[in-house]
């Protein structure tokens, strides 16, 4: 019998979380974020007890279940030089994403969506359900720069507010609405004391901002365009160690190397990819020994106009999601909150300006 | 809770871009020391009839064993059924290249990059200017502008390199001289042999050509291919000699593992060298820090 609801959003009692973690489970693999020592990293779970709600942040974002960080993108045989691949997309859910890793999704899908699109990235997007979870911010946390700390403009297939005693559930897909429907014995309809709590709770994270320090990103693209020789950027990168962590970790990177791997014969080649870093050397280095990016200056720069410059130009959307995770995880504390701050020059901060999200996201 | 997304997912799975073409090499020219020209026709027949590029644009060439490079075509898509590449052995990958022999398979995709504006070119003069291996990419532009000459109004060929031995397609260039519809200016860094002072116009560089070249500068369009240490003066030099920074389109070189805006090591500026070049006109140095 076709089973139809015409609920814009559910409620989830918490008291039901659990059941509803296992049915997902059930339902396919389900990936969800775990504790790993004192930090919190997204994993397959075989237990759902594994699985930590309250977190502020992962180690690395879920990009990884999207795009790994090495993957073979060919086997061709060195005989005939016939290309073959034994890729496969399985189903997965993830769980447990908050707003800004989905807006970091949300970049990736366009990045290999728009234009050239790659197959690959379309058939692993196409089996995954994404499933976001709301939370609140640390000092790290920026996302109300970058419009990104409500999961309004992603792309995703569920959201679970905490609104107290309940989720409150945005239904945000097909994929999704097929899910509650697979288990609608968990949820209840919504009713009017939901809504306003649910708006609370928008208004509860927005005030969580109140007293940290936030970046202005009004016009930022043009920000560092004409700051673009700031002694700043010098001054930043002396501290940094070009370890390419912040990019490691970032949500929103995606550029790779390629590489072939002959296998002891020279019958068989690997093309294998993974993730690499503007802040390495080698990144600009082409044959014949030329550096486009020769000093640490040029790549640590790099980052951050690619980030507020080069996204915007190519995806309309800032690259950055204010996710904190460059920042926390930087050995050498280098702080991209501190860095903007620094290069707009205190005295023509208007007060206020910063903590307002635009309905569009950004802000050039 | 609207997402303006959507529409990205809910499309059937493209063709794999990634995939590459079997081609094989028909033929080997030692051009000068360290510099062949291989010449290459894909082994699918279909893909060998439809394949079809523009002037400036760049393949992906898998060599073997070594990896994947990007290479600029360096003959004219007016010649169909085959196509050309100039390769300087210059690395780990060129340098297995070099070693392979007419009838060895590599594996080719593109045609990638935007090519030079051929069609807003028509109808002008057109001012070539190549330096070194620069000439690769320009010999496939010459070739489609004497090819639909009639399209076009003045051409210039300026070319300068090291010395004589240095001098790519010698014989084809001795014969471009000898023509009516194409002017052609060369230069050599060094003129020491008889070889070289029968070959050169003058001995200098590149810029101290272009004051000879009698065209009107508003109604030229200009390409420049060369090392990247040559544009800045090459550029100067056109500007000071009145042509429009709109006009002049210069050829550029970048690191590069997927052709296709994935891999992000091409950047210039907010640009990517592959999708949005390799050829970029000289205005854009006011928008792309570290361009030249």
């Amino acid at each position: 019998m076709l089973d139809f609801h015409i609920e814009r959003a559910k409620v989830l009692p918490k008291s039901n979380l659990w059941s509803f973690l296992e049915g997902l489970k059930k339902i396919s693999p389900l990936i969800a974020p775990v504790k790993r020592g004192n930090k919190t990293v997204f994993s397959e779970v075989n237990d759902i007890s594994d699985i930590t709600i309250n977190y502020t942040r992962t180690i690395l974002p879920p990009k990884k279940f999207l795009v790994p960080y090495r993957r073979v993108r060919f086997t061709y045989s060195t005989d005939d030089l016939s290309f073959s691949s034994n890729f496969k997309a399985r189903d997965q859910i993830i769980f447990g994403i908050h707003s800004c890793d989905l807006h970091g999704i949300s970049i990736l899908d366009s990045v290999y969506l728009k234009e050239n699109p790659d197959p690959r990235y379309l058939e692993v997007r196409k089996k995954t359900v994404l499933i976001g979870i709301s939370c609140m911010p640390d000092d790290y946390c920026f996302c109300l720069s970058t419009g990104t700390a409500f999961p309004d403009g992603a792309n995703w297939d569920l959201f679970l507010t905490d609104i107290g005693a309940d989720y409150f559930v945005s239904i945000g897909s097909p994929k999704g609405d097929e899910l509650i429907i697979e288990l609608k014995e968990l949820f209840r309809d919504i009713e009017r004391e939901d809504l306003e709590l649910y708006k609370r709770s928008t208004r509860k994270k927005k005030e969580a901002f109140k007293n940290k320090k936030l970046p202005d990103l009004e016009r930022i693209s043009q920000l560092i365009e004409l700051e673009y020789e700031s002694p700043v950027w010098d001054e930043e990168a002396k501290r940094c160690l070009s370890c390419g962590t912040c990019t490691n970790v970032c949500p929103t990177c995606f550029c790779y190397t390629s590489i072939d791997v002959p296998d002891f014969e020279g019958k068989t080649v690997k093309r294998v990819e993974f993730t690499t870093s503007c802040q390495y050397p080698y990144y600009s280095l082409v044959a014949g020994g030329h550096y486009f990016k020769p000093t640490r200056t040029a790549r640590f720069r790099h980052r951050y106009y690619h980030k507020f410059v080069g996204y915007p130009y190519q995806i309309e959307k800032l690259g950055c999601v204010g996710c904190g995770r460059c920042s926390a995880e930087c050995p050498a504390k280098i702080s991209m909150v501190e860095t903007l701050i620094r290069l707009r020059g205190t005295d023509e901060k208007e007060p206020g300006k910063a903590a307002e999200q635009t309905s569009a996201g950004r802000s050039l | 809770m609207k997402k303006s997304l959507e529409k990205l997912l809910n499309k059937p799975l493209p063709v794999d871009p990634f995939k590459p073409q079997r081609a094989v090499i028909t033929d080997i020219e030692e051009l000068a020391p360290d510099h062949k020209k291989f010449t290459f026709s894909f082994l699918d027949e279909g893909v060998a009839k439809s394949w079809d590029y523009i002037p400036g644009q760049f393949v992906m060439l898998t060599v073997p064993k070594a990896g994947e490079i990007p290479i600029s075509i360096c003959s004219s898509p007016t010649r169909k059924g085959f196509f050309e590449l100039t390769v300087r052995k210059v690395g780990r990958k060129t340098k297995v290249l070099h070693q392979l022999k007419p009838g060895d398979v590599v594996a080719v995709r593109g045609p990638y990059g935007n090519g030079f504006p051929v069609g807003i070119m028509e109808n002008h003069n057109v001012l070539i200017i190549a330096g070194g291996l620069g000439m690769a990419p320009l010999r496939s532009l010459v070739w489609y502008i004497l090819d639909r000459r009639n399209r076009f109004k003045e051409i210039y060929l300026l070319y300068g390199t090291r010395s004589y031995e240095f001098v790519l397609y010698k014989e084809e260039l001795r014969r471009l001289k000898e023509r009516e519809d194409i002017k052609c200016l060369f230069c050599l860094d060094r003129v020491e042999t008889p070889e070289d002072r029968e070959w050169a116009d003058i001995e200098g560089l590149l810029t101290e050509l272009i004051p000879q070249v009698k065209l009107e500068p508003s109604e030229t369009y200009v390409a420049v291919c060369g090392p990247p240490v040559a544009y800045k003066f090459i550029g100067k030099e056109l500007l000071k000699n009145g042509y429009p920074e709109s006009q002049i389109f210069v050829s550029l070189e970048r690191k590069m593992e997927c052709g296709i805006g994935k891999c992000g090591h091409c950047q210039i500026g907010y640009k990517f060298a592959c999708v949005d070049g390799p050829i970029f006109p000289l205005w854009d140095t006011k928008n792309l820090p570290e361009m030249l």
